[in-house]
């Protein structure tokens, strides 16, 4: 290509498509605590292969993809793959987007890093569909030209409002102007289960609308064309964490920004999903492998070592697998390479991974095996999944249930419906990030995860693994079991996501990061009405530091004397540190002095005692640290702040910094919000020992607990 | 995608844009994806160095393997290769026959070279070529290919002769097959001498815009149009003269591959004893046989069927299948008009083995 033209290329032609790997929703727990979602087979294909085929047709030159939680795994993933080849129709760039904590923070990242150029495609890493994409650019282009102010063209799918594709969770209506095509109103619709609510639609939305449409059965599978201007609205709007609820419903009904959405309804012969919860998973699989998505069918061998081939019925076979004369393949059924069935067995509408071994007069009905699973005589799987290398002993029963990486379920054993078993219990999220990076950290403030250690009880006594049983869950599942036989549906994989909706209600408040290298630097600065003075003596304070302290701890404090709940002081303290462009540090030292002076306040009014009023303190205001704690080292940290402040003293007569600090600590420690293990890196260190004094009374403490260290090792 | 280790790196990168746009179904038509693989052959002919003309040979072949796996059920790459393939041969054996040395085996008759397979290969595996003799095997190739790339691009121009002579005036016409442009050619050069009715079918779901297009170029042509429903197929029969087919593959045994719903159409034709007309290019012609149906017919999107909003139906369905198209036996069928003649079903193999060498059915 000559050098001109391809500059040409570069400035003209070039078109973007971001892809975001994480969802930040734990739906796909346990299985996502190992494996990112975008990572997860699909028919035996990872599913951001899906998407990244899609991009290919789209006409896509560049792609970034954005990775948060696994970002490791899916650098390693993206850089093995086919895509990094010279014959790949576009260059594939991994951006590590480590602390974005939402869509929303992801978006912001992205304008810091002025990697966008023009109109760009976003997409997330889990996106299934054949959409014809040069029509919806086609409409994306008409609509630019006759509204200047347009920004967002959404692609639907229209499907019914029950569709099995069709996610339960976080489905919306549409009110749509019949006309144009441009979006009016976005209204998010409560799952069947909850009480439905009524559209309110303010009518100064409705000005120069003729006829409008409001529409339930849209399938959305976040396929955006955005201008450049969508980062910029999420970088204004900090508290945007959504990209649906948050970003369009905010850019449709604000005042201020004075933009418009369209959406793009695909035809009928079009296909468009998106993997959500366990229950688009089982659909988008079928639809699959039913060939809704054609071409995209598993034949067309996405993966390069795919060897699949088709058959009638839709029964996709590769190369080498082996049946037994007399086992019975039904309908829809994918079975990879060097998977062994032997006989009287039957499988239908399941896909079956490679190198997998069935043993005899096995039933797998609706289910969905990964790679290297054994699955011994006799044993029924129904409506499950079966994570890599899970071994099932003979005359086993499956139904309905998740089984996680490397379990193995004993002989005989019959799962309860529902339940989904994981391989080692699952440390608490605030546990760091290495062991552990979730897919979701929207859901801190729930603590998401407690494990119940029978194990025996579950898998048998030839089984490894441990119910996984996520803290929500214990506490409403027995009247969601209720409910799900309301709504009627017969998928038993579907029952979680119902309950897993309720928490996410509370879920867009969380203390979003940013990156902050290209971070632009906001010369905004809050005119300060403290008549506090602090005595804060870290050093040498910036400006804007000592200014933050100042507003953090006042924040903190009014909320505390106000009573106020704790997502709207976290949801203050956020807008604070946003808009200050402060770390994470300053928050939680501002979030301890404000603790620590309420303490001395108790313990000087004489109203408490110092231990009683520190453990009412801690406990109730506590959980703010969640939101501030993101890697080990944030504990350490956390737990230095407090010995230097309750060292520092001045809180007032009769403030013991030794009992407050023991007691701060033992209830941080009780309500798992510092582990013991920080707790003792923390004891150990030398910036700690320094002030030896001021730990007398914990001393005890750090004993008893190496002492159970011991005792556990 | 090519991860195959066999072939050099070079031949990888001009491989795979094809393979991908091929998996992609960006190329579509069985005339635009034969040129397409004619240029890459031409290419791969370009960029490969040999000294031994059979590691050309083995080259292509690894190349078809890849094409074939790119569109497991599309013949079309698999003749084009073979064809090439062919051209190969013939000039080896030629430059064979010059040197004194090599036993000449042509004066065979055909009926004792369709006995005496596969003997000439093995034995000459080892003819190393000078570099001046390699590269003007290179340039009688690459004219080979170009002139089976005008034979490809000129398929009409000799089918079109012999329109006149089939059709009669105010005969009717049926085509099942509205997406073929070799039927649409064949019947405007026909109007021209003739006056006649055609019924066409409408080919729901898969082609209905493409044979609504059709009609519309037949009525601007201004031949008497009439579009049917499949479903009237039968009960029109009885008014029709001739079924005109065309063919996207046409098998050794004279059976071809048509559009869906053909088979039912020239099933019709049968009890109706109207004569069935096939059109052809020479290259849809495929030195395979038939041997398992199932394997040969292509399933494309079921949303074609049934409307993926119809969610009551959908889950209570248990199987939804849209079959792209039918295999015909010979049997069925009077006779091929291709762009070298009209041919009975008999004789196909016969043609087959004018252009192909039986050594390339296989080319794994």
């Amino acid at each position: 290509m000559a050098p001109k033209k391809k500059k040409e290329l570069d400035q003209d032609e070039r078109f973007q498509a971001i892809v975001l790997t994480d969802s930040f929703f734990s739906r796909f727990m346990p299985l996502t605590a190992v494996t990112p979602r975008c990572l997860l087979p699909l028919a035996n294909v990872p599913l951001i292969e899906y998407t990244l085929e899609f991009l290919a047709k789209a006409g896509v030159n560049e792609v970034y993809v954005m990775c948060s939680s696994h970002a490791d795994q899916i650098q390693k993933y993206i850089d093995s793959s086919k895509w990094t080849h010279s014959s790949s129709p576009f260059t594939i760039t991994t951006v590590m987007s480590l602390e974005a904590r939402s869509v929303g923070d992801t978006m912001r990242d992205l304008d810091n890093r002025g990697l966008i150029t023009g109109d760009f495609l976003l997409v997330s890493g889990d996106t299934v569909t054949n959409i014809d994409f040069s029509a919806a650019m086609a409409f994306h282009r008409r609509k630019k030209q006759h509204d200047k102010e347009h920004i967002l063209t959404m692609i639907l799918t229209p499907a019914s409002p029950y569709h099995r594709t069709r996610s339960q969770i976080d489905s919306a209506a549409f009110v749509l102007d019949r006309n144009t095509d441009r979006c009016i109103y976005y209204h998010s619709v409560p799952p069947p289960n909850l009480p439905q609510t009524s559209v309110g639609l303010d009518p100064d939305l409705l000005e120069d609308v003729d006829e409008l449409i409001l529409r339930n059965d849209l399938i959305d599978c976040h396929i955006d064309i955005c201008t450049p201007l969508v980062p910029q609205i999420f970088q204004d709007n900090f508290d945007y964490q959504l990209l649906r609820s948050d970003f369009v419903k905010g850019v449709l009904t604000s005042d201020l920004v004075k933009k418009t959405v369209y959406a793009y309804l695909t035809n009928g012969e079009e296909y468009a999903a998106r993997v959500t919860s366990f229950l688009t998973y089982d659909a988008v699989a079928q639809d699959v492998i039913s060939r809704w998505c054609y071409p995209v069918v598993p034949e067309v061998n996405l993966m390069p070592s795919h060897s699949y081939s088709y058959q009638f019925n839709h029964i996709y076979k590769e190369d080498k697998v082996i049946l037994a004369q007399s086992c019975k393949i039904g309908n829809c059924t994918a079975i990879g390479n060097g998977t062994e069935i032997l006989d009287g067995s039957s499988v239908s509408r399941s896909t079956i991974g490679r190198n997998c071994k069935i043993g005899k007069n096995v039933s797998i009905t609706d289910s969905y095996i990964w790679d290297g699973v054994e699955i011994a005589d006799n044993c029924v799987i129904h409506k499950s999944i079966l994570a890599y290398n899970v071994t099932v002993h003979s005359d086993a029963e499956i139904v309905g249930s998740v089984v996680g990486h490397h379990v193995t379920v004993g002989r005989g054993r019959r799962l309860a419906v529902n339940s989904r078993l994981v391989e080692t219990p699952i440390e608490r999220e605030s546990a760091g990030l290495d062991s552990f990076s979730d897919d979701e950290r929207d859901q801190e403030v729930s603590p998401s995860v407690a494990v119940v250690v029978n194990d025996i009880d579950v898998v048998g006594v030839d089984g490894v693994g441990h119910l996984y049983v996520s803290e929500f869950e214990e506490n409403d599942s027995e009247d969601s079991d209720s409910e799900f036989e309301n709504t009627g549906s017969t998928d038993k994989m579907g029952t979680k996501m119902y309950q897993s909706f309720k928490l996410l209600n509370i879920s867009d408040d969380s203390i979003a990061s940013v990156s902050n290298k290209k971070r632009r630097r906001k010369t905004r600065r809050f005119s300060s009405n403290s008549v506090m003075s602090t005595d804060f003596e870290r050093g040498e304070l910036s400006e804007e530091e000592e200014d933050f302290a100042k507003e953090a701890v006042d924040t903190v404090t009014r909320s505390i004397e106000n009573n106020h709940d704790l997502d709207t002081a976290l949801l203050e303290l956020n807008t604070l540190r946003m808009s200050m462009n402060v770390s994470y540090h300053e928050v939680r030292a501002a979030t301890v002095e404000a603790l620590t002076r309420r303490i001395g306040h108790f313990i000087s009014t004489g109203t408490l005692g110092s231990k009683e009023a520190t453990v009412k303190v801690f406990k109730s205001w506590g959980p703010l640290f969640n939101r501030q704690l993101f890697e080990p080292k944030d504990q350490v940290d956390l737990l230095m702040l407090l010995q230097s402040t309750c060292a520092s003293g001045g809180y007032g007569g009769g403030f013991d910094g030794q009992v407050v600090l023991f007691w701060a600590i033992r209830t941080l420690y009780d309500d798992d919000i510092v582990e013991e293990d920080r707790i003792l890196q923390w004891w150990n260190s030398e910036e700690s020992a320094a002030s030896a004094d001021i730990r007398g009374a914990t001393v005890r403490f750090i004993e008893w607990l190496q002492e159970a260290e011991e005792e556990s090792d | 995608m090519v991860d195959n280790k066999q072939l050099k790196p070079e031949i990888t990168a001009l491989l795979n844009p094809v393979v991908d746009q091929l998996t992609r179904h960006q190329i579509t038509g069985d005339k635009t994806i034969a040129l397409e693989i004619s240029h890459l052959l031409m290419r791969v002919i370009s960029a490969t160095r040999w000294s031994n003309p059979y590691d050309l040979v083995n080259t292509i072949r690894q190349v078809g393997v890849v094409l074939q796996a790119a569109l497991p059920r599309e013949f079309i790459c698999g003749n084009i290769v073979r064809r090439v393939l062919s051209i190969i041969r013939v000039e080896i054996e030629e430059n064979l026959e010059l040197d004194p040395n090599s036993e000449s085996n042509t004066m065979m008759s055909s009926i004792f070279s369709l006995l005496s397979t596969n003997n000439n290969t093995v034995k000459q595996e080892s003819l190393i070529q000078s570099k001046k003799q390699s590269s003007d095997l290179r340039s009688i190739i690459i004219q080979g290919i170009r002139d089976l790339i005008d034979e490809i691009i000129n398929v009409n121009e000799g089918l079109e002769n012999m329109s006149a002579d089939l059709i009669h005036d105010n005969e009717i016409l049926l085509t099942p097959t509205p997406n073929s442009s070799t039927v649409l050619q064949f019947l405007i050069k026909a109007r021209s001498k003739r006056k006649f009715t055609v019924l066409v079918t409408e080919n729901y779901p898969n082609e209905i815009e493409q044979t609504h297009k059709f009609i519309k170029k037949l009525a601007d042509n201004k031949i008497e149009t009439i579009l049917i429903p499949d479903t009237t197929t039968f009960a029109m029969m009885s008014r029709v003269g001739k079924v005109i087919v065309g063919s996207n593959t046409v098998f050794a045994n004279g059976g071809c591959m048509s559009n869906s719903g053909v088979s039912n159409v020239v099933e019709c034709a049968r009890e109706h004893k109207t004569p069935v007309f096939a059109v052809a290019g020479l290259y849809k012609l495929s030195p395979l046989y038939p041997f398992n149906r199932n394997d040969l017919i292509k399933v494309g999107n079921s949303g074609k069927v049934l409307n993926y909003s119809d969610y009551e139906l959908l889950e209570n369905v248990d199987i939804i299948t849209n079959p792209l198209n039918d295999y015909i036996p010979p049997e069925n069928i009077d006779i091929y008009i291709t762009n070298i003649g009209g041919f009975a079903p008999s004789f196909i193999y016969r043609i087959v083995l004018d252009n192909y060498k039986p050594e390339d059915n296989n080319l794994e």
